[in-house]
């Protein structure tokens, strides 16, 4: 759409450090929303993860971070994480026939097999709940930012028109 | 021009979604006015039991049996660990029948509920502590409280460590639930307000 884009001053330093950064701090965001037994959770971890790339988003600018994180990849995990959440409350209430509020039945049957019911539920938890909201976190917070990244090029580009 | 699969989807997730609302509809009309009774949060924390010789006798007249206070003083709720105190004076006894709604839920069992209201430091109100229901002969001894029940049985109920990822996603998930869409909704409203068309 931007017939000139606009030349940006590299800096080594800066990128380096960010390449390097942004796969740890990913890295670090995944221990946080998955690992229930430390601190945190899936609203933190989303969090760390989105930092991870608007990291990158903003060394690199938007045009480059709009290749790694395209708005297809934003709009899908957004609703897929609020989609994994309530599956997980509907699976239990579904297959005990209503019997169960939220997680309370053994309706999870390929999961209580092997674990019981109290580890079933932990299961659904560790890794339905927790990475179902830190995707949602994520995707809404790369989203925001790329929405506010745009409309400042958009006012520049008018200014100097 | 619309796509051609554009419709056959639109009409395949309406059609989904209206399942979806009957078949909530059709749940939610089955489910008990407070939730279920299985639910963690309706349910005692059974302590110990004990043989009942004599001591619904002095129950009823509103005086707990030496033996029981001796037990629940010895298992943790006593004095030195900031418990409210079982002495004379402190504790009222009610006699409870089966199907009686109070303080927001249903008994399923008569029994007797021990309210403590003096020595109390977290609220002001006489408070219902334990529960005390006879069966068989024996006299079984139940605590409950919110609190209790996120502090003492999180890792046999849910398997989790973390007492506070049990709290926000097992026991209280429809609150998480709500933020989660909150945050959704949030998001979906700053698309629609700050997105130029064409750049995505």
């Amino acid at each position: 759409m931007t017939p000139e884009r606009k030349v940006y001053k590299r800096d080594v330093i800066i990128e380096v450090t960010a390449k390097l950064m942004s796969p740890l701090i990913l890295l670090f965001g995944l221990y946080v929303m998955i690992g229930t037994g430390g601190t945190g959770g899936g609203f933190q971890g989303g969090t760390i993860l989105a930092t991870g790339f608007i990291l990158y988003i903003t060394v690199f600018g938007s045009e480059k971070g709009r290749e790694k994180v395209p708005e297809s990849v934003n709009a899908f995990f957004k609703s897929f994480g609020l989609f994994l959440y309530n599956g997980a409350g509907w699976i239990c209430i579904l297959f005990s026939l209503a019997a169960a509020q939220w997680l309370n039945m053994p309706a999870f049957w390929p999961v209580t097999d092997f674990v019981g019911i109290a580890g079933a539920r932990s299961f659904m938890v560790a890794y339905m709940i927790s990475v179902g909201i830190g995707l949602t976190v994520m995707a809404s917070f790369v989203s925001q930012y790329f929405d506010l990244a745009w409309k400042e090029d958009d006012e520049m580009e008018g200014d100097e028109g | 021009m619309r796509p051609r699969g554009m419709k056959t989807l639109t009409s395949f997730s309406i059609t989904i979604a209206i399942l979806l609302t009957a078949l909530s509809i059709y749940v939610v009309e089955d489910l008990p006015a407070f939730g279920d009774e299985n639910s963690p949060v309706n349910k005692h924390v059974k302590l110990f039991s004990v043989d009942a010789d004599g001591m619904a006798e002095s129950l009823n007249a509103g005086v707990l049996p030496t033996e029981i206070k001796s037990r629940i003083e010895k298992m943790g709720f006593n004095k030195e660990e900031n418990y409210p105190t079982l002495e004379e004076g402190n504790y009222k006894i009610e006699y409870i029948e089966k199907g009686t709604w109070l303080g927001g839920r249903l008994y399923t069992d008569s029994g007797w509920d021990v309210l403590i209201h003096e020595g109390e430091i977290f609220y002001n109100e006489p408070q219902q502590y334990y529960f005390i229901k006879e069966m068989n002969g024996n006299l079984t001894v139940y605590r409950y409280n919110w609190p209790v029940r996120v502090m003492e049985r999180t890792e046999e109920e849910t398997a989790i460590i973390n007492a506070v990822g049990s709290g926000l996603a097992d026991y209280r998930g429809y609150d998480t639930m709500g933020e989660e869409t909150v945050i959704l909704t949030g998001a979906i409203g700053v698309i629609l307000l700050l997105r130029r068309r064409g750049r995505l």
